[in-house]
């Protein structure tokens, strides 16, 4: 929503340019359009502005010239989240780190590494692998979402189960604030000087503040992993052996279910060996010290047996258990083979409360006479349902739409919440009355004003708002850009 | 205190549940007294409280064991003193779960005892557990040896229940394990020493208890030698959930160490099956071993609850204690030439850490006597200057007010404070809850 004419909109070109360089400003419309939508393409919404910054100077220098403007503006990293969150829904500047992507610094003697936002998350692994090092919080799109969109969204992945979110992993940033100055929030030591600014920030997608350099924790592989796949007759047993494995006082590294739509997806487009017949399989794995693995991989196994598991296989090398990681990540790839599009929710429940939400999901999701594949972080209740549609049959988007709605308030009301680690953006923001009153979101909105106060960084996302020119439907899901590449799956 | 707002406080809580005049002397911090100790027993009463003080711009001070009360500088005006010790309750432990929902007066050891009586424990060990209060605990953000794994409360805390200063009820976070919808607020008020809200109640997460946990010491001749055996167990295969590096004076006043005060002594913790922690004692003394680490020992269980302390303990009164935040690199370094700086005033110090984690407390001798508060200052500032030179920061834990007047109690948390004292500025616009008693003057 452009509110800038055609000659203003050519001298703030020049002033960017000035301020990032001449190859650094996009202001084109068909350029655009490339950054109109994240990983929900439900939504979209046009910018004036997509600026490259290389340096916190940059930054803040753009920061200033949108205020003295009064423009909006929001950060982009890869744009893979999927929940609106880094679309520019009043116009203004896109201010991308794509081409802030270097690691500055790794101290491995303190295990931390000091990154800029636009390093994809995967890099940094890579970055410190060779040394026995690796980055812990692992989102599916992690070969393409960025450092800086993670602590965003505070994303998680399948191992959070056992080494937390990216909060937890985050001990300091330097930040441009909404007014264009540079502040450094926490640092490299583990305690915060005063009220935790760092923590505060991580998951506040975008509203506080653009990243420029992060201090992350790095830690040491472990010694070694076991991977078990237990398959289930009824998806009530796998739900069971969850709480079974808890039970018995294990903290698995990562803990996923499969179901059977799922599981024949699968089968049917890359055959990993799930039996299809299966109504659920669990996927577990435990990483650690070498000795002592074998006990308790034997406890999970007879856990899932006691749960009713009619078969647990143990990976007895590392083929084998890329072969079962291959079931569970291939899930979604699978989808997109046996219908034109789904839309991927993101709830969290108890860990208790999975037989009775699994049952209104699947109850919920056939009354609209659409079906649903549901693989997810069971470990953490972090619940995927995956509800299948064709954008093309008039209403079924519509319906998916309201069944989404249906199963957020499903998870609301046994406890839990509407996001485990997609964000709230643009698309949930009318939810969030589910699970937070007047005033829990009015103590929210008087935080953000400390820290954005005029209101220009990321409008429109998190809070309730009417206010927002951002187009919906028709067009539903696409797939994202990666993918098609096959780069990832949307867990 | 006008009359009037004390009737209305004994209507609010009842009569027996306002303590004033000479009641008040539990409430005595640094000499100063409040205008009266409040103990409300529910979530509203405690909003109706906070309403009555912000309409005649009362402080008020919440309260919880009381361990952390000196911590920080006093208000400048008296006040009311709000007690949580009536909000004591254990509101939910779902073990399949792994999460509990606390009331935030119930003391940390209570708490412990009731889920551990299922399996579970939260895990988080800070000192004087039997009085701390889970409000406490989460407010001063003190934690214990085995945040080397575990990490502390804003690893924890999954959900927090506030009464701000207008008296509203606030929840954020939730009772789930993972969620990211709205802002973190937890990790707001986590550390925050009671000057953003009373905390009324938290959700937690659990964790099972460990079939087997041991504490093994390890002697040093040099302190240097125990540093270098901090990195070298950081960079092995080893999962200790705790790595603690005490000089000579603190171990043995922790009763660590019997004998002529060791350089240094390494103290490390582990959890798991049987075979895992007799592995990584074995393993921990092949690594130590070539670094001259002798003597490598399990402690008894009550040696965990001394390390914390461990530097304070170390004197009978000790003038001062600060701790300073550094890179786990620097912690054995830090810990000498703090020692030195001390030396060099003619006063002795004693040196603990929770090494693996690069946090570091010393702790001043008032024996042989200081001449004056501005000495002791004078060793404190260099401490600081200390921690500042590798990037960390340095707050006094314990020190007399005549030495708080000297040196800054908390250090400058530099452009960041502005931003916190416009969090203040939002959530306690009448400067209300424990004014002027945290960092940036806040
Ligand atoms: C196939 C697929 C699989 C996925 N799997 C997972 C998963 O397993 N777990 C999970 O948690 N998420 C997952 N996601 C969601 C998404 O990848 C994450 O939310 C990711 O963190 C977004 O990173 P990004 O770089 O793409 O950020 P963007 O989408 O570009 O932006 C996300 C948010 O971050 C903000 N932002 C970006 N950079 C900065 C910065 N430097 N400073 C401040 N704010 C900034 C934006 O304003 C926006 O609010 C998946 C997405 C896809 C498409």
């Amino acid at each position: 929503m452009s509110t800038l004419t055609d000659s203003r909109k050519r001298e703030l070109r020049r002033e960017l340019e000035s301020i990032v360089g001449p190859g650094a400003v996009l202001s084109d419309p068909d350029e655009l359009m490339v950054y109109e939508s994240d990983g929900l393409t439900l939504f979209r919404a046009l910018a004036d502005f997509v600026v490259f910054p290389t340096s916190a100077q940059h930054v803040s220098a753009v920061v200033k010239l949108a205020n003295r403007e009064n423009l909006p503006f929001v950060a982009r990293g890869a744009g893979t989240g999927l929940s609106g969150g880094c679309l520019p829904t009043e116009g203004g500047i896109v201010v991308s780190m794509m081409r802030m992507n270097r690691v500055l610094e790794v101290d491995y003697d303190n295990q931390i590494a000091v990154v800029e936002p636009g390093l994809v998350n995967l890099h940094l692994s890579w970055k410190v692998g060779p040394r026995g090092y690796y980055y812990a919080p692992d989102p599916s799109s992690q070969q393409a979402c960025t450092i800086g969109g993670n602590i965003a969204n505070n994303s998680g992945g399948p191992h959070t189960l056992k080494y937390g979110v990216t909060t937890n992993h985050v001990l300091g940033l330097e930040v441009v604030m909404p007014d264009g100055e540079i502040v450094w929030l926490g640092g490299k030591t583990r305690e915060a000087c005063g009220y935790d600014l760092a923590g505060v920030f991580v998951g506040s997608e975008g509203t506080f503040g653009i990243a420029t350099r992060i201090v992350v924790r790095i830690l040491r592989k472990p010694q070694a992993v076991k991977t078990v796949l237990a398959v289930f007759d009824a998806i009530d047993q796998a739900s069971a052996a969850v709480s079974a494995i808890i039970a018995r006082g294990l903290v698995p590294a990562a803990m996923e279910m499969i179901d059977q739509l799922t599981i024949q997806a699968v089968e049917d487009a890359f055959s990993c060996g799930y039996p299809r017949d299966a109504d659920a399989a669990l996927l577990i794995e435990l990483d650690g010290l070498a000795v002592g693995m074998d006990v308790q991989a034997e406890r999970i196994v007879e856990a899932c047996r006691e749960s009713g598991a009619r078969e647990v296989r143990t990976a007895r090398s590392e083929a084998e258990r890329q072969l079962l990681w291959k079931g569970r990540k291939s899930a979604f790839g699978a989808y997109g083979r046996v219908s034109p599009a789904y839309m991927v929710m993101d709830g969290v429940i108890p860990r208790t409360k999975l037989p009775y939400v699994l049952r209104r999901v699947n109850e919920i999701v056939a009354a609209s006479g659409l079906r649903v594949g549901n693989v997810f972080h069971a470990g953490d209740g972090n619940l995927h349902p995956n509800i299948l549609y064709d954008p093309r049959k008039p209403g079924e988007e519509a319906r998916v739409v309201a069944a989404g709605a249906e199963i957020m308030k499903v998870c609301a009301d046994v406890g839990g919440s509407i996001s485990g680690e997609h964000g709230i953006g643009l698309e949930k923001a009318d939810f969030m009355p589910l699970i937070f009153s007047v005033a829990d979101l009015a103590l929210m909105q008087r935080l953000k004003s400390a820290f954005n106060p005029r209101g220009l960084c990321n409008p429109g996302k998190v809070f309730p708002t009417k206010k927002s020119c951002v187009e919906v439907g028709p067009v539903a899901y696409r797939p994202h850009a990666i993918e098609e590449k096959g780069l990832a799956q949307r867990f | 205190m006008p009359d009037a707002l004390l009737q209305k406080l004994r209507t609010t809580v009842g009569a027996a549940n306002v303590l004033t005049g000479v009641e008040l002397s539990p409430y005595v911090v640094e000499g100063r007294t409040p205008e009266a100790a409040v103990f409300p027993g529910s979530i509203e009463e405690v909003a109706a409280v906070m309403v009555l003080a912000s309409e005649v711009g009362s402080p008020v001070a919440p309260w919880g064991g009381g361990t952390a009360a000196s911590v920080g500088m006093p208000a400048g005006r008296a006040g009311l003193v709000v007690v949580l010790s009536r909000l004591g309750r254990l509101l939910d432990h779902e073990p399949g779960d792994l999460t509990a929902t606390v009331e935030a007066g119930m003391t940390v050891e209570t708490f412990q005892a009731a889920l551990g009586r299922r399996g579970q424990w939260l895990s988080l060990d800070p000192p004087d557990a039997d009085r701390a209060t889970v409000g406490g605990v989460l407010a001063t953000n003190a934690c214990g040896p085995r945040r080397h794994l575990y990490g502390t409360a804003r690893d924890l805390l999954i959900g927090v229940t506030v009464v701000t200063a207008d008296g509203s009820v606030v929840k954020g976070g939730g009772k789930v394990v993972k969620n990211v919808a709205g802002y973190d607020l937890p990790k707001l008020f986590i550390g925050s020493y009671g000057t953003l809200g009373v905390i009324v109640e938290a959700t937690v997460k659990l964790r099972p208890l460990p079939e087997q946990e041991e504490l093994v010491r390890v002697r040093f001749d040099r302190l240097k030698d125990a540093g270098a055996a901090v990195r070298a167990v950081a960079a092995s295969d080893l999962i200790p959930n705790a790595v603690e590096l005490l000089d000579g004076a603190a171990a043995v006043g922790a009763g660590l160490a019997a004998g002529s005060p060791p350089g240094g002594v390494l103290v490390v913790g582990f959890d798991g099956v049987r075979e895992q922690v007799d592995w990584q004692r074995a393993e921990l003394a092949r690594l130590t071993g070539p670094l001259g680490g002798r003597d490598v020992r399990p402690l008894e269980a009550a040696a965990w609850s001394r390390l914390t302390p461990a530097a304070r303990t170390a004197f009978p009164t000790p003038a001062a204690t600060m701790a300073l935040a550094v890179l786990p690199s620097q912690v054995a370094e830090t810990m000498e030439q703090g020692a030195g700086i001390a030396r060099g005033r003619g006063l002795s110090s004693a040196w603990a850490a929770h090494a693996g984690v690069g946090v570091v407390r010393g702790a001043l001798a008032s024996d042989p006597a200081p001449k004056d508060p501005a000495a002791l200052a004078a060793v404190l500032a260099e401490w600081r200057e200390l921690a500042r030179a590798g990037g960390g920061h340095a707050n006094l834990e314990w020190a007399p007010l005549a030495v708080k007047s000297q040196i800054a109690v908390w250090d400058d948390p530099g452009a960041a404070g502005r931003i916190m004292e416009r969090i203040k500025a939002q959530l306690d616009p009448r400067n209300i809850l424990n004014p002027g008693r945290f960092v940036a003057g806040i």
